[in-house]
């Protein structure tokens, strides 16, 4: 006899039980829905490939330069429009994101051997979430790409004695212009990406990790109370146990709401380090993006931080009351882990699948999902306060007051009764 | 007027009657004793009697109130001590016995008369102000019997108060039990124990499957049976 496999299999026997397989699945389909709505997602903004092009030169050389986009795979939208503010204003044309304006008198200014320029605008929706920034600014670069490398065979196919070398690589470098909320500055489309994605990832995983460890505080709180059965004395005690239930989730509160300072002290440092960094960049020649942000009202303005920090207090408080419940149902501190899997899929959702897909398009059921988890508003706050989304911030923290206060009620009623100690979800097995 | 009187209590789980039915009283001053096997609804009467359960049916009164009707005028005169009960493992055990009494008493005065009371009744002397957590379990279950009587409650309710502990300390706590039972406080317990029973208690109740099989002085039960042990009184009576 094998004792080691002996030791093994009465280990694994400790270690599976039925809220372990449970978990194990819920995790799967979790990942499965996240995947399923990606691929979709992705598929469909994959798809979206449209390149608006506003012709004031209408020359050979723009068509040709048209004609060599729509080669790449560009689904060419001609605008009549006779400048960029009226392309972008164009009602035909709210749908569309990436603008190319090429300005009157290229080819003669390309032909007589100087520099000219064109034009790429990048349209910012203000409540577009997941991967469309990126991708966006990705079809912007192959389609830079493409126009740089056609007007440079044009200047080589000509064969102009005496011209420079620099002007042969890049006769009309690309300028990209960001425009958000029908403003347009100059400004490199991969900072505002970075910038955007900055609130995306770095954010929401702040926020998930003193989600879980608020949530963890409490339900391990309330489940050891009665584990110890300290919470069988505390019942027997002439205090309301209303009071017990406020105490517990004020105490809780306010670590809550210490972790969210230290958040916010975190976020405004991780912007100011942004904001430094592409100043820096601005030092060495390129675009100001800093100021580029400003004018472009993505940068958070003090009460925008405000309102960040309010949603994600409220999320916390959310999570706390619910973890509380979950903590009343354990039925023991190791019962903990397993009761923490509901609370666990739905930050899971809410944070991974605004990362990928853009809410803003998405099909109804998954905005209803991610929307009726409260925590999904603090997760989406600082974007929306950067696209200056006022009200669908505010709209948030009303949901999560709702939440919170059905929730700290249903507590308090389970508190008042007996089932605090009588009612919890067991998973097969019978007492 | 009895310290406790129990009629017809039934208590019921979703799937399963804990208790059937059972009658009993607990005379004020006396220390009675709730013996009988595991899990048959020992510990589920003394919760209700506690309040922190509600009675399926039948009514629970101490001192004349009822427990559904006016929990909390029980819970202002009852002290109740749960079977395998922890103690707060961070608090020193000074600290744990001013938070309950502030708790149970809610006057700094009285609470401070109390923890002194209590204070001297754990006998930890110096080592109350250590964490709980580096208490033995016999520590512990000492400090916690101080905490339950410190607040001289009218009825002490203790489940297997003296439970795993050591000679030694099982003793200490049984003198102290009747010390103050003597100074006129009500006890109900319950215990496994028989020669702790026989040592404590005037009166002891038999109950299995949830109803009440036998309740009489140890004395009187041993001669109903013709039997000098206490233990097979039990046996007979629950098999």
């Amino acid at each position: 006899m094998n004792i080691f496999l002996v030791l093994v299999k009465k280990e694994i026997k400790e270690l599976l039980t039925l809220q372990v397989i449970l978990s194990i699945a819920a995790m799967l389909v979790v990942f499965q829905v996240i995947g399923k709505s990606v691929g979709s997602q992705n598929r469909s903004t994959a798809s979206r490939n449209g390149l608006v092009t506003v012709d004031l030169d209408r020359s050979a050389l723009s068509r040709r330069l048209i004609s060599a986009l729509a080669e790449a795979g560009y689904e060419i939208k001609p605008s009549a429009e006779r400048g960029i503010e009226a392309a972008l204003a164009a009602p035909a044309q709210a749908a569309e994101n990436s603008f190319l304006l090429i300005p009157a008198g290229l080819e003669k200014t390309v032909n007589s051997g100087k520099k000219s320029r064109v034009e790429f605008y990048s349209r910012f929706k203000k409540n577009a979430s997941g991967l469309g920034p990126v991708l966006a600014a990705s079809r912007t670069r192959k389609a830079v790409a493409v126009v740089s490398g056609e007007l440079s065979y044009h200047v080589l196919e000509r064969r102009v004695p005496g011209v420079p070398p620099a002007l042969l690589r890049n006769p009309a470098p690309a300028l990209e212009f960001a425009v958000v909320d029908g403003r347009a500055v100059e400004v490199p489309l991969s900072q505002v990406v970075a910038f955007i994605q900055s609130q995306t990832y770095f954010f929401p995983v702040a926020v998930f990790f003193i989600v879980i460890l608020s949530a963890q505080m409490i339900m391990t709180s309330v489940a050891g109370e009665k584990e110890n059965k300290t919470l069988e004395t505390l019942l027997s005690s002439p205090i309301d146990r209303r009071l017990l239930v406020m105490s517990k989730l004020t105490a809780s509160a306010v670590i809550a709401a210490a972790l969210s300072a230290a958040y916010m002290l975190g976020m405004r440092s991780f912007m100011s380090g942004i904001t430094a960094e592409t100043s820096l960049g601005a030092a060495a020649g390129t675009a100001a993006a800093g100021p580029a942000l400003a004018k472009l009202g993505l940068l958070i303005t003090p009460s925008g931080y405000f309102l960040i920090g309010v949603s994600v207090l409220f999320c916390i408080l959310c999570a706390l009351s619910i973890a509380f419940i979950l903590g009343v149902l354990s039925e023991d501190l190791k019962s903990t882990q397993a009761m923490m899997t509901p609370l666990m899929m739905a930050l899971m959702l809410s944070y991974l699948l605004p990362i990928f897909i853009d809410l803003s398009s998405a099909n109804f059921g998954i905005k209803f999902l991610l929307y009726a988890i409260p925590f999904t508003h603090a997760f989406m706050a600082p974007q929306n306060m950067m696209m200056g989304n006022t009200a669908q911030v505010l709209r948030g923290i009303a949901y999560q007051a709702a939440i919170f206060t059905v929730c700290v009620f249903y507590a308090a009623k389970l508190f008042s009764g007996e089932d605090l100690l009588t009612m919890r979800l067991k998973f097969g097995r019978k007492k | 007027m009895n310290a406790v009187e129990i009629k017809d209590l039934v208590k019921k789980y979703s799937d399963f009657e804990a208790v059937s039915g059972l009658t009993f009283d607990v005379r004020e001053g006396e220390i009675f004793a709730l013996v009988g096997p595991n899990g048959v609804g020992k510990s589920t009467t003394l919760k209700t009697i506690a309040t922190i359960l509600a009675p399926t049916s039948g009514s629970v009164s101490v001192f004349g109130l009822d427990t559904a009707r006016d929990a909390h005028g029980v819970r202002e005169i009852i002290s109740y001590l749960p079977e395998e009960a922890g103690a707060y493992k961070n608090l020193t055990g000074k600290d744990y016995l001013d938070f309950m009494a502030l708790v149970f008493l809610r006057d700094r005065k009285k609470a401070a008369a109390a923890v002194a009371f209590g204070s001297e009744l754990s006998g930890l002397k110096d080592r109350l102000d250590d964490k709980v957590k580096t208490y033995s379990k016999g520590m512990t279950r000492k400090l916690l019997l101080a905490r339950a009587v410190m607040i001289k409650p009218k009825l002490a309710i203790l489940d297997e108060p003296t439970s795993g502990l050591d000679i030694v300390n099982g003793y200490e706590i049984r003198n102290t039990i009747k010390q103050l039972a003597a100074g006129g406080m009500t006890f109900l317990i319950s215990s496994h124990n028989m020669s702790e029973i026989e040592f404590l208690s005037g009166r002891i109740g038999v109950i299995n499957k949830g109803k009440l099989l036998a309740c009489d002085t140890p004395d009187a039960l041993k001669s109903r049976f013709s039997t000098g042990d206490l233990e097979e009184v039990f046996i007979k009576l629950t098999q």
